[in-house]
């Protein structure tokens, strides 16, 4: 069953089209990684699903929804009711601590519980250092707060935007653990990465070039 | 948890982690909050302040008696009832009369007065030394000082000549029962007889003194020391004449029907009209810039001693009172006490009532200022407070959170920024107008109770206000940027 599905979408500044006519289709419980040079349109997408932008032609439909289409107020919700967002540069609220962290997310959804919160730092390994600030934390611990924080509201769709950039090999592996341990729960996962190997545990890559879908690869070796 | 708990969580956590930046903002607002409350507070105490500094200035009323009559120590505290509680500052009674000072043949205007009294109406006295504590003691006007060449601790002789023709009776009316009467008559060659006479309890002569140093002293001088002559007129009621069972002195008739008419003109003086003498300490000297410091000042019971009255000839008040209520308390005086004249002393009552207006005014239009002045300086605090945060405030937009959130949480930080400047400006506000008060009127200024929530509330009002302008700016971010690199 289809999640999101992008149909002719392009995304016009002036001259340059950062996407040009794209076609993409996503399966409920998918995990697609998507791969391209840089400046071909990656982070461009990710805003136009992520509900934070919207494309200058075409339809975007998730959950049956035309999302290109709706009133930012009503993109706010549907993010923060559909959508778990992970990001490159590992965005937290500098001065509230990890767990207020992850309740800001829960404070925003629905009801901040704090118990809960726990659980969910206590999933990315982090439960010890839950009362720890931003700047006490490393890149990888911060990052894992951030998972823990697209998790908390049982997110239908995750979006990763290069969630593994400035991590070490040790953290990159905690955080895909992760990301198999969510798609095993049924979430669909779609991971922007530079990096084979991230792309590698997914199902299927897409690759853009200037805009373009230029191929997309299904992973053969998913899940052994 | 509630959502509200995490709210409060979420602002307390801003405000307190991340402090450098909401010290400044905290502090602006302080700041503008103490100026306000402070200037509020004067605001409020300034008629009282003015008032009390007016009062500095002098008496803003006089009581004299009115023509033919006197005023007493009594009558004045009886006048003194028309004033309600509080109202009356302070008055000082004065009685004026001539002292000489025997040593250099020098006479000096000198006042009676009430020393604890003049501290009130006259604040602007200066004195080196003290002000006489106790009976026998002066201060010294600065002039005298310098011209006799006194200093605190000198003492000086003061003697009060009364002045016999005082009494303004006739002849007739004086002569009743104890009187001391006095009088004078043309003797022989045109020289002056005087002659003094005390009555018995039967308005009777009980005895007789003549000064007849005028007349030769073979013939009339000699009246004087004459017991036979002068015995023959007493027991007898005034008027007096020759040759009724009196007899002249033989070789003085002109000088004996001098001395019997000078009995016959007498007049009563009272018993206290003899010349008084007394030595006084001096206590201190006083520079005043004005006449006073050519006057003595003694107390007015050494004032009583040395006249032998109880006699005021003016009172100076100060009144805690605007120009219409002190026409009114006049106006009362007048009417219940017919012998009392009360005037006001218009130049000081008017100048405060338009200084008041005046100082109002200024001190409303600084307060309008740095109520401006405050908000600009928050208002641009929390800009760069907004710029500052960019980021997090995209994050919390790509987190779900909708633009009333974002106004609430910025709201909520400058509410409870206001709330928390409010209550420092109250107190250090408080402090502020205190040291104003002090150094400017030279007097402490009461706490309005008011004063806190009033403070806390406006400075809530204006942290509110300044935060408009930014929270716009904040829900204007574009949640993308958090995707976007830095
Ligand atoms: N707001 C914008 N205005 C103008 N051009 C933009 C804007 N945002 C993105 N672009 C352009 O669109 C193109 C695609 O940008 P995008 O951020 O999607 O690339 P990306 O694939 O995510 O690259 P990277 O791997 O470096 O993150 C780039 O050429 C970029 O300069
Ligand atoms: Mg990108």
């Amino acid at each position: 069953m289809s999640l999101l599905e992008l149909k002719n979408v392009s995304k016009i500044y002036g001259e340059l089209k950062a996407l040009d006519n794209v076609n993409i289709h996503v399966d409920q419980g998918e995990w697609v990684a998507i791969m391209g040079p840089s400046g071909s349109g990656k982070s461009t997408m990710m805003n136009i699903i992520g509900c934070m932008d919207k494309p200058t032609k075409g339809e975007v439909l998730l959950d049956g929804v035309d999302i290109s289409k709706e009133s930012s107020k009503r993109l706010t919700d549907i993010r923060r009711d559909k959508i778990g967002l992970i990001f490159q540069q590992f965005h937290m609220v500098n001065y509230l601590t990890a767990v207020e962290n992850v309740m800001v997310s829960q404070y925003y959804h629905s009801m901040p519980d704090e118990q809960e919160a726990l659980e969910a730092l206590g999933r990315v390994g982090l439960r010890e250092r839950a009362r720890h600030l931003p700047s006490q934390l490393s890149g990888g611990e911060q990052q894992r707060v951030c998972v823990a924080r697209a998790l908390i509201n049982h997110p239908e769709l995750i979006l990763a935007d290069e969630p593994t950039g400035n991590l070490d090999e040790a953290n990159e592996n905690i955080v895909l653990d992760l990301f198999a341990q969510l798609h095993k729960e049924g979430t669909t996962l779609i991971v922007v990465t530079h990096d084979p190997e991230v792309a590698e545990a997914a199902q299927r890559t897409i690759v853009l070039e200037h805009g373009k879908v230029a191929r997309e690869v299904i992973n053969e070796n998913f899940g052994k | 948890m509630t959502k509200r708990r995490m709210f409060l969580r979420m602002i307390t956590a801003s405000l307190l982690r991340r402090r450098s930046r909401m010290l400044i903002a905290l502090l602006s607002i302080g700041i503008g909050a103490t100026i306000l409350a402070g200037l509020v507070t004067i605001y409020v105490d300034v008629p009282r302040q003015v008032g009390a500094q007016f009062r500095s200035y002098g008496a803003n009323m006089l009581l004299l008696p009115r023509d033919g009559e006197t005023l007493s120590s009594e009558k004045l505290s009886e006048t003194l009832q028309a004033f309600p509680e509080d109202t009356l500052v302070g008055a000082a009674p004065y009685r004026y009369v001539r002292l000489d000072m025997t040593t250099r043949q020098q006479s000096f205007t000198a006042a009676g007065t009430d020393f604890e009294q003049i501290t009130k109406t006259s604040p602007y006295f200066s004195i080196e030394g003290a002000y006489p504590s106790e009976t026998r003691q002066v201060l010294v006007g600065k002039e005298i000082a310098d011209t006799i060449g006194v200093k605190i601790g000198s003492s000086m002789e003061l003697t009060y000549q009364p002045v016999t023709s005082s009494s303004d009776r006739t002849p007739e009316e004086s002569r009743v029962p104890g009187a001391s009467l006095s009088g004078s008559a043309e003797g022989f060659g045109g020289g002056m007889v005087y002659a003094s006479a005390v009555l018995d309890s039967e308005a009777k002569i009980a005895s007789v003194t003549v000064d007849v140093s005028t007349q030769t002293p073979e013939y009339g001088g000699r009246i004087a020391e004459d017991e036979a002559f002068l015995s023959q007129l007493t027991g007898r009621s005034l008027p007096l004449s020759l040759g009724d069972g009196i007899d002249a002195l033989s070789g003085a008739t002109v000088t004996s029907l001098a001395v019997i008419d000078a009995l016959n003109q007498a007049t009563q003086t009272t018993a206290a009209a003899q010349p008084k003498t007394a030595n006084f300490i001096v206590t201190g000297i006083l520079t005043t810039g004005g006449e006073e410091e050519g006057y003595l000042f003694i107390s007015l019971d050494d004032m009583k001693m040395m006249t032998g009255e109880d006699r005021l000839d003016v009172a100076e008040l100060s009144v805690s009172a605007n120009v219409e209520q002190l026409e009114t308390y006049a106006e009362e005086i007048e009417n219940r006490h017919g012998a009392v004249q009360a005037r006001l002393v218009k130049r000081v009552a008017r100048s405060e009532a338009s200084v008041l207006e005046k100082l109002t005014a200024l001190v409303f239009l600084v307060t309008l200022v740095v109520l401006l002045l405050t908000m600009i300086c928050v208002s641009t605090t929390m800009m760069a407070v907004v710029s500052e945060r960019r980021r997090e405030i995209g994050l919390r937009k790509a987190l779900g959170a909708s633009d009333n959130s974002i106004r609430a949480e910025f709201l909520g930080e400058g509410l409870f920024l206001g709330a928390l400047g409010g209550v420092l400006g109250a107190v250090l506000g408080f402090v502020f107008a205190q040291v104003v008060s002090i150094n400017v009127f030279g007097s402490s200024i009461i706490f309005q109770p008011l004063l806190l929530p009033v403070t806390v509330i406006v400075s809530m009002v204006i942290a509110a206000v300044s935060c408009l302008l930014p929270i716009k700016h904040a829900v204007a971010i574009d949640p993308a940027i958090v995707l976007k690199g830095e």
